[in-house]
């Protein structure tokens, strides 16, 4: 018989069947009767010689069907018959665990875009960053860094392990000749760029050897997006020129949609070094990546690394002493500073559904106790034990779907957040969001939630007395005892996991506030900052950059509001150029073993702006330029470190990179955290003067206000297109926007810690709601005794409020063990506190203590209600 | 989702589907009839459950080794007779000869086991 067929016969195979059956227990009975039984008698031993009539009916139909499938199905239909009887407990136990999963969904979708997916190049895995090691007496505790392009063009020529090695440095552009002027992220790059990378532009091509090259012949590249917006994707954008700081460059290709490798790229153009800048071998400024030979793998490319640098040291030692070189893989360059949060986070999401999952184990649980009569009948006609495991695990699987399902729709909404606000602190675009890997990780993690979640209940009912189970209602309590342990552990549980979260979330948010209140050494409040670029093209001498700069200070300076402006090259906390220097006092060294410090231009009065203290000596002023004698500011903690017992006003200090004479200190100032707010080692730094500097085409305006700074932008542009109305204003940003973007993914990761820990703490504070609950109503009888005997409601309520403090304060205990160890592990985004802060972890064990109390209080306060005399009637 | 396991009422597997298969290769009968006809030849010493009997009938039914038709019996009831099929005829006598060389090695085993 063939399947097909069975599908429309079954129905009439089963009436056979059980036709069949009856027809035998009536000649059974017959006979019976006609040797002398009585017909009820006879009925009886027929039955049992038949044996269990249902199961043999079943298990003969069981022949005919697929049963693994069927029985499946079957109970799914049943258990959706159960959750529509019971919709309040679905639409709670639904609502957990979409939470629960939507969270994980969110947090996966990201973990799967960042850390999961291959890069888009070709076979990433042979692509590696080759750094520089500095010297450890120059650069302490700094491990990799920019390559000079002198070195870069040995180790280009010199290696024998990569295919391809590239370089390639970071631009600005400004773009002229298209409407507004506008400021564009571009990449210069070494002619190998695209083929390293294995990307195919998709229209044109990369770049040929003899555009790497100086000359009036420029190419460039741009990227997807910007041909779309500013060629209306238009295919005969090839051989057109567009002018970028006043020169021109002829368009040779568009990259792939999505390519926007490093770090937001909108334009690529070729290095073309001059054989000056070919020849600079002790200023380092590029990003080196190259890709493997087939046979050769990283442990070889290390050393063959090394014994170049080596080599290079020998034959440049003013230059290359001490340094050597790094192979890395790119794919792990690219996410390591995204990475730890995320898996902190991963983690904390894990947390939040274990707790939903806790709580739907309970939900279960107490109404698979009611259950029990029903688990019971089934049991003694002769359902098995696996029969009775899977019609609950399908029931709370069933629950778990629904719940992913509801879960991805949340997600939907928490992942285009996440996305747009981490994706400018990823080097590339990745595509986050709902993907088939997520889809397929959010099935299976609701299929496991929900047979986690049913696997306790199903344990317990599977274990039941079939005798005491078929009294139920007959008057109890003794059988309850065991769930009722098995939902304290859960509680305890749930309370001991979400102070694991509230802690980390906790640290997070003190991170950020003592971050945010970190004293940076300079006043951030009223200053409005612009990117200011000029071309060296239009503005080729030095007079001219400084007229440009010092007309635009001028005008802004005469605005009304404006306090006072003035220059600087790289605004505080956003790093910024590091030079050799050489300082008075010191030994006489080469320059690969002279000190590194950040060095900083600025004109006259930025101490002013920025509210930076003079310690002693005096401010640079006007009268410090070119004629003059290069003077600088050094920082205090460099006055400390070269300078301890001398006084350093008058002292020289040489900067290497700058011809001429040494510069003479005229002034101690405050050190500023020129590297980020959570650098909190003091920055040995130098200020030197624009006025005093050969080349100057790149500063940052800073202007303070004595009004909400914001507010003077379209002032501020006026005044500088009032200078040049072909600059571009860019960059416009208060300086407090500076402070917030630089703790911005400190920021990300409290805001989602702490979202994720108030959710744990929400379903804790239902889970525990929700057994107190059960309990008061379990012991209603109990209560009613002891109320009947004489208890004070004060008593009755202390009852159970204790038994939840006993509860709560236990999962507290576990909760603060397992955070000692836990909160370890995200030490490296912590700042200014220790990962075993006593005060976050005494405060939130108080909050979650408090919370913990008041999901008890309204149970509490219904016992004391509870009336002996319904109480003692009570079932 | 397991099948309850039959419990101890085989001799080993297959061995009830063999004797009903036996029994309906002398003459066709109703389930009932069956289930008497096992307990009488075999004098009593195989006590079957009646009701596993279904079970195995629907396996032999699917399996094609008999078919079924509704008749009205000798004693005047609507029972379902039980045929066996030339399949079932050829299944029977292969099993048969399987059953037999298999309690020969068992025989040959105890044999050596008590001398």
């Amino acid at each position: 018989m063939n399947w097909f067929k069975l599908l429309f016969t079954r129905r009439r195979l089963y009436n056979d069947l059980s036709a069949e059956i009856q027809a035998h227990l009536d000649e059974k009975i017959e006979e019976l009767v006609a040797a002398g039984m009585p017909r009820k008698e006879a009925t009886a031993a027929a039955h049992r010689e038949f044996g269990n009539m249902t199961l043999v009916e079943n298990n003969s139909r069981e022949v005919w069907r697929w049963p693994r499938v069927e029985n499946m199905i079957e109970d799914i239909r049943y258990g959706l018959r159960v959750l529509r009887k019971s919709p309040g407990f679905t639409a709670v136990a639904v609502l957990t665990l979409a939470l629960g999963i939507g969270a994980n969904t969110a947090i996966f979708s990201v973990v799967n875009a960042v850390l999961f997916q291959p890069l888009p190049f070709r076979d990433p895995g042979r692509l590696m960053v080759v750094w520089h090691t500095p010297p450890q007496k120059s650069f302490p505790g700094v491990t990799k860094f920019v390559v000079s392009p002198a070195n870069y063009l040995d180790w280009r020529d010199q290696n024998h392990v990569f295919e391809q090695m590239s370089a390639l440095g970071f631009r600005k552009f400004n773009l002229t000749g298209m409407g507004q002027p506008e400021s564009v992220e571009g990449r210069a790059v070494s002619a190998e760029f695209f083929s390293v990378l294995g990307v195919q532009p998709v229209l044109g091509r990369g770049f040929l050897e003899e555009e790497d090259q100086p000359g009036p012949g420029n190419a460039v590249v741009m990227s997807y997006d910007f041909w779309q917006t500013h060629f209306g994707s238009s295919k005969d954008v090839l051989g057109r020129q567009i002018k970028l700081d006043d020169k021109s460059y002829e368009v040779v290709g568009v990259a792939p949609a999505k390519f926007d490798f490093p770090f937001q790229a909108k334009l690529w153009v070729p290095l073309a070094w001059t054989e000056k800048q070919r020849a600079v071998r002790g200023n380092h400024g590029y990003i080196v990546i190259a890709r493997l030979k087939p046979e050769i793998d990283m442990k070889k490319a290390q050393s063959e690394m090394e014994t170049i640098s080596a080599r290079l040291a020998q034959q440049y030692p003013a230059d290359d002493a001490g340094w050597g070189a790094a192979v890395l893989h790119l794919n792990q360059q690219m996410f390591q500073q995204v990475g730890p949060a995320l898996l902190v986070l991963f983690g904390a999401v894990g947390f939040v559904l274990l707790i939903a999952c806790t709580n739907v184990a309970n939900l279960t649980l107490a109404k698979a106790l009611g259950r029990r009569k029903e688990i019971a009948v089934r049991t003694a006609l002769g359902a098995s034990r696996g029969r009775i495991l899977s019609l609950v695990l399908t029931e709370t699987v069933l629950i778990s779907v629904v719940g992913g399902a509801l879960a991805l729709l949340l997600a939907h909404f928490v992942i285009e957040a996440i996305a747009n606000f981490i994706g400018p602190q990823l080097p590339l675009a990745v595509q986050i969001g709902l993907d088939g890997w997520v889809l397929g990780f959010t099935l299976a993690i609701s299929i496991l939630t929900g047979l986690i979640a049913g696997l306790a209940p199903s344990w317990h009912l599977t274990r039941t007395n079939l005798n005491e189970s078929l009294k139920q209602g007959l008057g109890k309590t003794d059988a309850d005892s065991s769930g009722g342990r098995a939902r304290s552990v859960f509680v305890a549980a749930e309370v001991a996991v979400s102070l694991v979260l509230l802690i980390g979330a906790g640290l997070m948010i003190r991170t950020l506030y003592l971050l945010r209140n970190a004293s940076s050494g300079m006043d951030a409040r009223n200053v409005l900052t612009v990117t200011l670029g000029i071309s060296s093209e239009k503005y080729a001498a030095v007079a001219q950059q400084n007229g440009f700069f010092n007309q635009v200070l001028e005008q802004v300076r005469a605005l009304p509001a404006v306090e006072f402006a003035s220059a600087v090259d790289s605004l505080p906390l956003q790093g910024g150029s590091i030079q050799p220097v050489a300082v008075e006092g010191q030994p006489v060294v080469p320059m690969a073993d002279q000190p590194e410090v950040p060095v900083r231009l600025i004109s006259p009065g930025y101490l002013r702006v920025m509210r930076i203290p003079l310690k002693q000596g005096r401010d640079i002023t006007e009268a410090d330029n070119a004629k003059t004698r290069p003077v600088i500011l050094v920082s205090e903690s460099f006055a400390r470190r070269f300078w301890p017992n001398d006084n350093p006003i008058g002292k020289h200090v040489k900067l290497t990179f700058l011809p001429g004479e040494a510069s003479e200190v005229v002034g101690v100032v405050g050190d500023v955290r020129l590297n980020g707010l959570s650098v909190t080692e003091p920055v040995q730094s130098v200020y030197h003067v624009m006025a005093q500097n050969p080349q100057t085409t790149f500063m940052r305006l800073a202007v303070r206000t004595g009004v909400p700074p914001a507010s003077l932008i379209s002032a501020v542009t006026e005044a500088i297109h009032r200078v040049d109305a072909d600059e571009p204003v860019v960059g416009v940003q208060t300086m407090e926007a500076v402070v917030d973007e630089s703790i911005a993914q400190n920021r990300l990761n409290m805001i989602l810690l702490s979202a994720f820990a108030g959710l744990a703490l929400l379903l804790a504070s239902i889970g525990i709601y929700g057994v107190q609950a059960y309990a008061v109503r379990q012991r209603t009888r109990e209560v009613g005794i002891r109320v009947a005997m004489g208890a004070q409601p004060a008593e009755v309520f202390r009852l159970i409020i204790g038994q939840g403090l006993r509860l709560a304060t236990t999962g507290i205990v576990i909760g603060l063990a397992a955070s000692f160890g836990l909160t370890r592990l995200m030490a490296s985004q912590l700042y200014g506190l220790s990962a075993t802060d006593p005060w976050t972890f005494i405060g939130v064990s108080i909050v979650l203590l408090t919370v913990a109390l008041a999901a008890c209080f309204i149970p509490a306060r219904r016992a004391t209600r509870i009336d002996p005399v319904v109480a003692l009637r009570y079932e | 989702m397991k099948k309850a396991q039959p419990q101890q009422r085989d001799l080993f597997p297959g061995a009830l589907e063999m004797m009903i298969l036996r029994t309906l290769k002398r003459q066709p009968l109703h389930g009932y009839a069956l289930v008497q006809h096992i307990k009488r030849t075999s004098n009593d010493l195989l006590q079957i459950e009646e009701g596993s009997l279904y079970p195995a009938l629907q396996r032999l039914l699917k399996e094609d080794l008999v078919k079924a038709e509704w008749a009205v019996s000798s004693t005047n009831r609507r029972v379902r007779i039980y045929t066996l099929t030339p399949v079932g005829a050829k299944h029977l006598q292969r099993e048969v000869s399987r059953f037999e060389t298999m309690l020969e090695g068992i025989t040959r085993v105890l044999a050596r086991g008590e001398s």
